[in-house]
């Protein structure tokens, strides 16, 4: 497939305005203006763009749900804030190509109507997002933002927001809070911030990923998209490949591509050519899948089946000499680490949850800590406030099932099987 | 309205309600932390969790937080499900990993909702081996004492603290699991109602570190239901006593006023009954005596001084002590009144009348829900829990409009605050009457102020009008009244008066006696004064006139619980109980009469004012009756209000509103273009000021001025001024504020009684230092 | 306007930004909304001139917001980037999340601390260098990586991070 969104990307030197027309750029602005709003947001419906953010809801129906009658001023904020482990995807596109970002931006704000566009920029992304900055000038210089553009009668302001620092500011309401100036807790789903967003006004909320699949939906039609991809995925996708293989890096490729393709065509393999032990399919907050599952399809609902998530579709690998253990214990310490603190369950079980996996990879262990660890999982993933910690204990909870034999190897020995010394002594 | 099933219990509920407001309502208990009634529901803790029975049987039941799951008509809930119950004891076990365990020694044992509910739900035994987080705490000032290793993160201090009492100078800090409660640096909480941190806080995180320098064991306590004595809300409290002293005060739910907090006044200052310095032994002649020869010596100097005599009650007295003194008084012949000020006096008397007339003063339930308000003067000093009040009504949306000559904190949140000079009160509310009742606002720029408030009053469906007696004059109190006509039927009025029954004092004093008092005691007419809970010689306008008229006395009969000025000059001291030392009645601002209970009884004998005014009639020969049937003859089927009950609005005589000309000290010497404003604080009330707590927070003494006015007469921040009034003259620093009115200086009541001059009087400015 | 940040220091002149934000905001009433909202930029704008926020910055944003001190301190210590303690003239932040903790980061952070002689999070003596783990900087690819001043860095091994802290040493 030819790549669709990354075409243009040009890390070390973006293309500035002139240079992304030229390739085409902000035509898909003619062809919005052009639609009636309600017929945009029917061709994303049709065209079945899920959000790449991670949930995987469809993108259409989300902006047919807020409702074209919401009242002004309404809102669009472009999630930016990547930071899920093994995810780098939105890093390109920034880096890469600020001019598509708000194109994507202008045309989305259009069919939702939104006059104030937010775009929610990592805060270790400063120097992308100063890039961004200046093409937001650039463009507001063109008259491609401000009031009545090219004559649309369509008004949109563009502000990036530069975060503090925080995985939780990526959630969706988190994100509000921490642009009001208030603690990014995330906040009550009811009311929902479609109706009750950021100040208070319908607020829609898109990962960076999907909004720029919009203008070349809009520019070709729904049914080109569905056929960008293979095997029931629709329209393209970036995946990024980490962890133990040869060539780590992001590959625009058809939604649905199997993981083996992924890891052994475009990212080379394993290192040194070792065996496959497992993978988190869609970043640190999915359940891990096991060489059994290099062939399912590397979208939504088929990775739901497996028993995991597509999540960001970042696929993190694990060989056959890295202990599932002690890979676990550092995504716990992650998410135990980054609990906004909030609710019970994630503030004071994931530190607990990392306590009992710290004992057990030190070689202390007892045998019933592994049931006792499926039983606070329960609760944690269940009982949580937001999504948050029921990401966290994913990848734990299928990890204790997959690995399950590793566990007990730790547990019974007292050691680490791939522990230096042990490995020594082998 | 509709019905759930919890656990097989028809429960009805009100629309808009949770799971857990339903259960609550019908005394189902569902474990609970964050959620509190009047913070509302957060969903952070989890330990709501119940179980929901879907409606379609096919599915599987769900958890769900009762806190934040509405409720429909039929829902079948199970708070006793197992799954329910898994997850209240995950969570209470997640909440006591890092909990310290340090029960034996914790201030909040025997109250400790943590242990309660980890009782109730939790796990026997400990599972986690790691270690605990700790954090180190923080200095919050001598109320509050910070324990945060036993923090549970229920967030409902800072909930309180921020979104309920709109303070900003306690937060939540940090994240993951160490958030942390506290200040930006150590130093005392500023907020007047930072005390209730102590009652809204679930485990031992906030205590009362007044209550731990004397602490006994909650259920050692000895309580009886009163009601708080430090201003005429009438906050029913809960004192506890042991062993003979007095240890702390907790808020007691009224459903209409206080409900669920207090302010710190009311909850620190009662250590005035503690004070070391408070009378305790009867004294006559300069030495101590017994109860029976202090009765014996007034007894006999009431004889030999027959009709000649008068009698000050006080507002900070209860009903009964005042209606036996004037009964006492009546029988010997002599003058009445429970006022030392005749200012005070007739303000007082005309804002009663001018209720009687109006209609009742709103509770603080329904202060809470009006949608704009005119205030006059400051509340937060004269009745804190009305600013608290309105601090709602202001979160509601409600505009509120502020005349004040003085800084007062709620101005902070006042859509118009205009300073204006106590001299100036009365044209401005004149001025805001005659522009109301031309039912326009006027289009002249230069009233700009004025004009807002116009508006926004008369563009108001809920009004509240409401005044601080302590700083209006008899003459504006009525104005405030007509405005209030003026405005329509929706209308309410209220006084915020001085004294936690000076409603009562009001309805017992003849208008205009305490002048008639005071040139009778100049005149030297009159020979003998009792004092009952009153200062006359402490007292900033008439204080100097007082303390010259007393020297014509041959006896100053004083009693009282706290060492006043006027108790340190009396011939014959009486020290009487303090309010959790007897029982009694107050009415408050509303005309509501609350009855208050004795909570324990001191070592010594301490009889109250009333039996005192009793047994002094016994020795004169004079045997009064009890003071129910006193009462019961000025107020027609009166009965004593029940301690505990929510209390009953007083019916008495409508009062006539007072003509007494205004009177105002003896100012014509005076040439000054300044005039004094009275300042006040949460802790500045007689009884308070006896409290070593508070009284550490008192702020600095200044002189404040309004900066350009300060600026006319050459004086700069920090400058030093020396101040003359009718009894001396002081050297003050300067502070400017834009919270004062121009030409005025603003200066406490303690400076104020040394100079000799009362709020609205003329201040001479000696000198810029 | 341009993003101050302690990670890409010096970008932007303190002053300008700080004027700025108090001439768009004094005339907005204390309680909107918007003026709360300019929190976050400006302690990057504090901290990009000073390195961290001191109590004295703390102070300044209550001036700029009109928030508390409390009300900042409640943001300033939420966020990673937002320091509250000195930092040095450059910030080494190593990935210690599990793609970089899979390719050697562990090993990075441990060679990391003996080459600073001081603990991580802190500022060698010379004032030259702060040294933290962070978590994943969105850089798995080049793992194990680090920002470096805001500039992304790898993958690093022992010897080029030695080499890196060294040169990093010499400059201002
Ligand atoms: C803890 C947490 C972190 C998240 N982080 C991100 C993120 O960094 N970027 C993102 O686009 N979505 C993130 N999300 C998902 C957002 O809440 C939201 O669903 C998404 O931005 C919606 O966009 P989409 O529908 O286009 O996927 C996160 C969600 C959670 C619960
Ligand atoms: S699950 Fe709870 S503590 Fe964790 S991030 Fe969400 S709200 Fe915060
Ligand atoms: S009371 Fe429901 S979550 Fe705390």
């Amino acid at each position: 497939m030819e790549a669709l969104l990354t075409r243009h990307l040009e890390p070390a030197a973006p293309l500035n305005l002139a240079a992304y027309q030229a390739t085409g750029g902000y035509r898909s602005l003619t062809a919005a203006f052009d639609l009636k709003p309600e017929k945009i947001i029917g061709i994303v419906e049709a065209a079945n763009l899920r959000g790449r953010g991670g949930a995987g809801f469809p993108c259409g129906l989300k902006w047919r749900l807020r409702g074209a009658d919401a009242p002004s001023p309404r809102y669009l904020i472009c999630n930016l804030d990547e930071s899920e482990p093994g995810t780098f995807k939105d890093r390109y596109l920034l880096y890469g190509g600020p001019h598509q970002i708000i194109e994507s931006v202008i045309v989305s704000a259009f069919a939702l109507q939104a006059e104030r566009a937010l775009i929610f920029v990592r805060g270790e992304y400063a120097k992308g997002g100063n890039a961004l900055n200046q093409a937001i000038q650039e463009a507001e210089t063109a008259g491609l933002l401000g009031t009545n553009i090219r004559g649309s009668g369509f008004n949109l302001q563009i502000e990036a927001h530069l975060s503090g620092g925080r995985y939780i500011c990526g959630e969706e309401t988190a994100q509000i809070n921490a642009i009001e100036g208030r603690r990014p807790n995330p906040r009550p789903k009811i009311p929902r911030p479609s109706t009750h967003g950021l100040w208070g006004q319908p607020t829609t909320t898109n990962n960076v990923e999907t909004l720029i699949n919009v203008p070349h939906i809009l520019l070709n039609g729904a049914d080109w998209f569905r056929k960008l991809g293979v095997n029931g995925g629709c329209g393209s996708k970036l995946f990024c490949v980490s962890g133990k293989v040869k060539h780590s890096s992001l590959f625009e490729l058809p939604c649905g591509t199997p993981a083996r393709e992924l890891i052994f065509e475009h990212a080379g393999g394993l290192d040194e050519d070792r065996t496959l032990l497992g993978f988190l399919p869609g970043g640190a907050s999915t359940a891990f899948l096991l060489p059994e599952h290099l062939d399912v399809a590397m979208d939504f609902d088929p990775i739901a089946v497996a028993g995991s998530r597509l999540g960001t579709g970042s696929i993190i690998v694990l060989d056959n000499a890295t202990c599932p253990v002690e890979v676990t214990l550092n995504l716990m310490r992650f998410f135990a680490r980054e609990s906004c603190g909030f609710c019970t369950p994630c503030r004071d079980g994931l530190p607990y949850l990392t306590q009992i996996l710290t004992i057990i990879s030190s070689g202390a262990g007892r045998a019933d800590d592994l049931a006792l660890l499926d039983e606070l999982c329960a609760t944690i993933a269940s009982q949580s406030f937001c999504a948050f910690a029921p990401g966290a204990v994913m990848p734990l909870v299928s990890s204790l099932k997959c690995f399950h034999d590793h566990y007990e190897h730790h547990v019974i020995t007292g050691h680490c099987p791939f522990n230096e010394t042990n490995k020594k002594r082998a | 309205m509709g019905t759930i099933l919890i656990d097989g219990h028809i429960i009805p509920f009100k629309p808009g309600d949770n799971i857990l407001q339903a259960a609550l309502e019908a005394n189902l208990e569902i474990p609970h932390f964050c959620y509190h009634a009047a913070l509302g529901s957060l969903g952070a803790c989890r330990l709501c969790a119940v179980e929901i029975t879907p409606k379609d049987s096919s599915k599987a039941p769900r958890i769900a937080m009762a806190c934040l799951e509405p409720l429909e008509d039929g829902l079948e809930v199970s708070i006793s499900a197992i799954a329910a119950q898994q997850v209240r004891q995950h969570v209470i076990e997640f909440l006591m990993i890092n909990h310290p365990h340090d029960c034996p020694i914790c201030d909040e044992g025997g109250e400790c909702h943590l242990q309660d509910m980890t009782v109730a739900c939790g796990p026997p035994y400990r599972r986690y081996r790691g270690r605990k987080r700790t954090f180190s705490n923080q200095n919050l000032g001598p109320l509050i004492h910070h324990e945060m290793n036993r923090c549970i993160t229920c967030y409902r201090c800072t909930r309180f603290y921020q979104d309920y009492a709109l303070g900003n100078d306690l937060g939540a800090m940090r994240l993951r699991n160490e958030v942390y409660f506290g200040r930006f640096q150590d130093g005392p909480l500023e907020n007047p109602f930072a005390g209730n941190l102590v009652e809204i806080c679930p485990t031992g995180v906030f205590t009362d570190a007044i209550f731990r320098q004397h602490f006994a064991r909650v259920w050692d306590l000895k309580t009886a239901p009163s009601i708080c004595p430090h201003c005429s809300v009438g906050c029913n409290t809960l004192p506890g006593a042991r062993d003979g002293t007095l240890r702390r005060v907790r808020n007691r739910a009224h459903p209409e006023l206080n409900r669920w907090f207090i302010c710190d006044r009311g909850r620190y200052g009662h250590q005035y009954s503690e004070h070391s310095a408070r009378p305790l032994a009867p004294r006559a002649s300069g030495a101590d005596t017994s109860y029976h020869d202090a009765l014996t010596a007034a007894a006999s100097q009431i004889k030999s001084a027959q009709d000649c005599i008068g009698g000050l009650g006080s507002a900070r007295e209860d009903l009964e002590g005042n209606a036996m003194l004037q009964a006492l008084l009546n029988t010997l012949g002599g003058i009445y009144t429970a006022f030392s000020d005749p200012e005070l006096e007739t303000a007082t008397i005309a804002a009663v009348s001018s209720l009687q007339n109006t209609g009742n003063a709103p509770s603080l339930a329904e202060i809470e829900l009006i949608d704009a308000a005119l205030i006059i003067g400051d509340l937060t000093a004269y009745a804190p829990m009305i600013d608290l009040a309105l601090r709602q009504a202001y979160r509601k949306g409600a505009k509120l409009a502020l005349l004040h000559s003085s800084p007062t904190p709620l101005a902070q949140f006042a859509t118009t605050a205009m300073t204006v000079s106590p001299q100036e009160m009365r044209t401005t509310l004149s001025r805001l009457y005659q522009l109301i009742n031309a039912q326009s606002a006027t289009e002249d720029m230069t009233e700009t102020p004025m004009t807002d408030i116009v508006a926004s009053l008369m563009g108001a469906r809920k009004l509240l009008l409401i005044g601080a007696i302590e700083t209006l004059t008899a003459q504006e109190v009525p104005i405030l009244a007509k405005l209030a006509t003026a405005l329509g039927s929706d209308t309410r009025l209220a006084y915020a008066f001085s004294g936690a029954n000076a409603y009562g004092a009001a309805l017992l004093s003849p208008a205009g006696s305490a002048m008639v008092m005071l040139e009778a005691v100049e005149a030297g007419q009159i020979r003998i004064l009792i004092v009952a809970g009153n200062d006359p010689l402490g007292d900033s306008r008439f204080g100097p006139r007082w303390r010259a008229a007393c020297r014509n006395l041959s006896a100053l009969i004083v009693l009282d619980c706290i060492l006043t000025a006027t108790a340190k000059a009396a011939d014959i001291l009486f020290p009487v109980a303090a309010w959790t030392e007897r029982g009694g009645t107050f009415i408050n601002y509303e005309g509501r009469a609350q009855g208050f209970a004795p909570v324990f009884h001191r070592p010594e004998y301490l009889p109250s004012v009333a039996e005192v005014i009793t047994d002094l009639g016994q020795y004169l020969g004079h045997s009064l009756q009890a003071a129910p049937s006193v009462l019961g003859d000025i107020f027609s089927d009166f009965e004593i209000p029940k301690p505990g009950t929510t209390g009953s609005l007083i019916i008495a005589p409508s009062l006539p509103m007072p003509t007494t000309p205004p009177v105002h000290s003896a100012q014509e010497s005076c040439s000054s273009m300044w005039q004094a404003a009275l300042t006040s604080w949460y802790g500045d009330e007689a009884l308070a000021s006896f409290a070593p707590g508070l009284m550490v927070l008192i702020p600095e003494t200044v002189a404040m001025i309004e900066p350009t006015s300060a600026i006319d007469a050459g004086i700069k921040n920090g400058s030093q001024i020396k101040l003359r009034g009718s009894s001396g003259s002081m050297v003050l620093p300067v502070q400017l504020n834009q919270g004062v009115a121009t030409g005025t200086i603003a200066i406490a009541r303690n400076v104020l009684a040394q100079l000799g001059v009362g709020h609205g009087d003329l201040l001479e400015l000696e000198q810029v230092l | 306007m341009s993003w101050p940040t302690s990670i890409a220091k010096g970008i932007t002149d303190m002053n300008n930004i700080l004027k700025g934000l108090q001439k768009d905001l004094l005339h907005l009433p204390r309680t909107h909304p918007k003026r709360r909202a300019t929190a976050i930029p400006a302690m990057q704008a504090l901290q990009a001139e000073l390195g961290y926020l001191d109590d004295a910055a703390i102070k300044k944003i209550t001036q700029i917001t009109g928030l508390s001190t409390a009300e900042v301190e409640e943001l300033a210590t939420f966020y990673s980037l937002i320091y509250r303690r000195p930092t040095g003239r450059h910030i080494v932040r190593i990935c210690d999340s599990v793609c970089c903790s899979m390719r050697g980061a562990d090993q990075l952070l441990t060679a990391a601390e003996e080459y600073i002689r001081t603990s991580l999070g802190t500022v060698t003596p010379d004032g030259a260098l702060t040294v933290l783990p962070g978590i994943c900087l969105g850089l798995c690819d080049k793992a194990p990586a680090a920002l470096v001043d805001g500039e992304a860095l790898g993958p690093l091994n022992d010897a080029s991070l030695k080499a890196l802290l060294q040169r990093l040493q010499k400059e201002d």
